[in-house]
């Protein structure tokens, strides 16, 4: 966060997040409703539906963490609209579609209006042309919508708070107990808005920083006072940014600052993140350059003179050493504390457990786990998703917990932890937990899964994230329509990471997402399947198993092994990717996934392990289930890289139908 | 070949255009060299499961990961053995590298844009959906192709 020229609510530090957020979902917005324009009258295509409910779904949920409430109340209604259109209760004629590209416009508006710090247009009109739309479909729903109104109505503005001016007067002094620039903020965080720091010059060469604060605990200011802090009232005075005297900030920066930590800078490049991944591209080539080597050298032991082979190969081996530092060197320079996901969720549970009637207390751990930049951008949504979910859906009312001999405050836990090569986020909450037989139910009226089948934890998961799935017969601020869930799973996975779920019932539902340290290199494990090589993420790897044929059973339409004492199912991946595999009497089977989720998959014969660069398949000809990315061993060639968890999801889809038709 | 291209203005009144002719099954078709990356000789190629029927497979061109579409499936011809004489033509589509596996291809030449008719529509065959005209040079015949036609992820025939 800079120090200077600060004139809006904390909120506002993620702004240029959120515009650049909003900006990528109005485009995809807009190319939905162009594709739905074309087919007016006719069918629908459904992706454009799904897309454009998905899209006011996320601008919802980005707009309601920013507190643009009117952007938020739009995208509601919109998506309220979209539903009874997906739902078969309302159809799309030219008219209701002019007012659904009206009401995009205004929530276009709306975005610009903030971005330009003006007060945003009036709604109303428009939202209750989107409610008569809605309602057209559905006299029923109409009630439901009209009460959900009230609830996204902004909050009470916060009223008896006062305007102070707080002056921190930094020294060694105060440094030494640990009360610096950035502790004082953040106190100040906690007890009421900060609207603005500004960084003063003090005659003589001191600095001192003043902060715009609102707050109603003058009680705490006053205690504050020995810490440096002084305090006045601030009634009256203009906003605070015009008193900046443009000379100062200048001078400021102009002056050398010999103590970094007393002006509260701190010796922190910022580097685009392209930047970055160029220089994790070179290692990458390097890396590869290297096995090369390592290659041509193991060709020409037998002509190369005993000692010089010994030296060559002390400085490959010093080598490699240096390009695995290099190459953790670079990682950890794009490695980012978690806490840029954590930070935000304070808010978010406030509010929403504040509109769902509920009392939340959330739990932090681990904000200081690093994980890799990209990660940490494409993570904010998925866990964001998440905590709605455990609020709407997890935490029970304060009185249905006081039956249940529950404290009537839920807890939600959000931690992160480093295991090896992979970082896990954890979600958990001390609900309800997820009600399997209304889960059953309602998976069973939508087709999802066949009356006979049991449940899982895989199964379980398996519904939750399909799309359309939902279990609120009415949608509400929070979440519940139905698309999120998908969102997750397909990030989460899209990422090489893995999704599970744990829920007990009355105690409540824990998620687990499992990701890479980082994408750009990884450990593999390399399998031979026919002629054709391939690489398996060793962090999904758990562990590698000789299989005898004779010792496989084919049951139904499954394989199974015995395993550590019970059976493990198993899959061939020849047959999965329909590819001629010699017939042998031993194989080689990689088993991933824990409990019940464990699967073996088999393989010819395992080549063994090492470091691969990893590439990115982006082109859609080439964008198949189950395999996630590409790489080189060193001959040029490419060598697929596996996604596990989608071969899993494949195959118990597959063994599912398989159920289902002999059932 | 880039320079060549580079070279060459975008708007003369008489305008030709340059463009890189390669034979597939026998026939001789064209693309502009302005599309066109660059042409590269072509060893193995990485089969990718349950990719459509004409994607050969995948290899790797300057470092980035591409797919190569075998254009004799593509026209619905019999696949045939990668030889010594086999280019890769990698072409540039939109955001998107696509590699154009051909029988050969050694020759870069200027046609008028005059000298390119649209197809008739009596021309049948596959690749007939993927014309974007006929030239005539001399008493030679070549179809220039469409790019965007031809890297489209659903066939036009199957569809």
């Amino acid at each position: 966060m800079s120090t200077s020229g600060q004139d809006r609510p904390f909120a506002d530090g993620f702004m240029d997040d959120y515009f650049a957020e909003a900006d990528e979902h109005m485009v995809a917005v807009r190319r939905s409703l162009l594709a739905l324009e074309g087919a007016l009258g006719s069918t629908l295509p459904s992706s454009a539906l799904e897309d454009l409910f998905r899209s006011f779904h996320s601008l919802k949920g980005i707009s309601a963490m920013v507190e643009l409430h009117e952007a938020e109340r739009l995208a509601h209604h919109m998506e309220s609209c979209l539903r009874a259109v997906r739902q078969g209760r309302l159809t799309l004629t030219s008219a209701s579609f002019e007012v659904l590209v009206d009401a995009v416009r205004l929530l276009e508006h709306v975005i610009a209006t903030r971005r330009a710090s003006i007060p945003p247009p009036s709604i109303d009109a428009m939202v209750e042309q989107l409610e008569t739309l809605g309602r057209s479909g559905d006299e029923q729903s109409h009630a439901a919508v009209a009460s959900q109104v009230q609830t996204a109505t902004p909050p009470a503005p916060t009223a008896h708070r006062r305007r102070w001016r707080v002056t921190f007067v930094p020294s060694p002094y105060l440094v030494e107990r640990g009360i610096k620039i950035d502790s004082v903020r953040a106190r100040l965080m906690q007890i009421g808005n900060v609207q603005s720091v500004i960084p003063k010059v003090l005659p003589g060469g001191g600095i001192s920083f003043e902060f715009d604060l609102q707050t109603n605990d003058e009680a705490q200011l006053a205690r504050w006072h020995d810490d440096g802090l002084t305090y006045e009232p601030l009634e009256g005075l203009g906003p605070a940014s015009a008193a900046v005297d443009e000379a100062d900030t200048a001078a400021i920066q102009e002056r050398p600052l010999t103590d970094l930590t007393l002006a509260g800078a701190s010796n922190v490049v910022r580097v685009d993140l392209a930047r970055l991944d160029d220089l994790m591209r070179l290692v990458g080539d390097m890396v590869v350059t290297r096995s090369r080597l390592e290659d041509t050298l193991r060709r020409v032991e037998a002509h190369v003179p005993f000692q010089d082979w010994r030296s060559l190969q002390d400085h490959n081996a010093r080598l490699e050493r240096n390009l695995r530092d290099l190459r953790e060197a670079v990682m950890r320079v794009r490695l980012v504390p978690v806490g840029e996901i954590f930070r935000r969720m304070p808010f978010v549970v406030r509010d929403l457990a504040r509109d769902n009637g509920k009392r939340v207390r959330l739990e932090l751990t681990g904000q200081s786990t690093e994980i890799d930049k990209f990660l940490v951008e494409r993570m904010m949504d998925p866990v964001l998703h998440l905590v709605r979910n455990a609020i709407s859906h997890g935490i029970e009312a304060p009185e249905a917990r006081i039956a249940a001999g529950k404290p009537a405050e839920g807890t939600i836990r959000l931690s992160a932890t480093t295991a090896g090569e992979t970082v896990i986020l954890e979600l958990g909450d001390d609900g309800s937990g997820i009600d399997v037989a209304s889960v059953m139910q309602r998976a069973k009226s939508l087709g999802l899964v066949t009356p006979e089948e049991g449940i899982d934890s895989r199964v379980l998961l398996d519904i939750i994230c399909a799309s359309g799935f939902s279990t609120r017969d009415e949608a509400d601020r929070a979440s519940g329509r139905g698309v999120g869930m998908a969102v997750v799973r397909d990030t989460v996975e899209g990422l090489g990471g893995i999704l599970t779920v744990e829920s007990r019932p009355g105690h409540g539902t824990t998620f687990r997402m499992t990701l890479p340290l980082t994408l750009a290199i990884t450990d593999a494990i390399i399998a031979h399947i026919g002629d054709q090589i391939f690489a398996v993420p060793q962090s999904a790897v758990r562990e590698v198993v000789e299989v005898d044929a004779s010792l496989l059973h084919a049951f139904e339409n499954n394989e199974l092994m015995p395993y550590r004492g019970g059976t493990l199912p198993m899959v061939r991946l020849s047959d999965m990717f329909s590819m001629p595999s010699a017939a042998r009497a031993r194989h080689h089977a990689i088993v991933v996934g824990t409990g019940p989720a464990a699967l073996g998959l088999i393989v010819d014969r395992i080549a063994g392990q090492r470091e691969v660069v990893v590439k990115t398949i982006t082109d859609p000809l080439i964008r198949v289930d189950g395999v996630s990315g590409a790489t080189e061993l060193g001959d040029g060639r490419v060598v697929l890289i596996l996604d596990i968890g989608a071969l899993s999801r494949t195959r118990r889809q597959h063994a599912r139908v398989i159920a289902g038709v002999s059932a | 070949m880039s320079e060549t291209s580079v070279a060459v203005p975008e708007s003369t009144p008489t305008a030709t255009q340059t463009y890189i002719l390669f034979g597939v099954a026998g026939t001789t078709y064209a693309i502009k060299s302005q599309q066109v990356l660059h042409i590269e000789m072509i060893e193995h190629v990485t089969p990718v499961p349950n990719a459509p029927a004409f994607v050969e497979g995948v290899v790797f061109s300057r470092g980035q990961v591409v797919p190569v579409i075998n254009l004799r499936a593509r026209f619905g011809f019999e696949r045939g053995a990668i030889t010594l004489r086999s280019r890769l033509l990698v072409v540039q589509h939109e955001t998107r590298r696509v590699g154009l596996l051909a029988d050969e291809s050694r020759e870069f030449i200027r046609i008028s844009d005059t000298a390119i008719r649209p197809p008739q529509e009596a021309i049948g065959g596959l690749s007939g959906n993927y014309l974007e005209g006929v030239a005539s040079l001399g008493a030679r015949i070549v179809l220039v192709l469409n790019v965007r036609e031809l890297v489209e992820t659903v066939p036009t025939a199957l569809s």
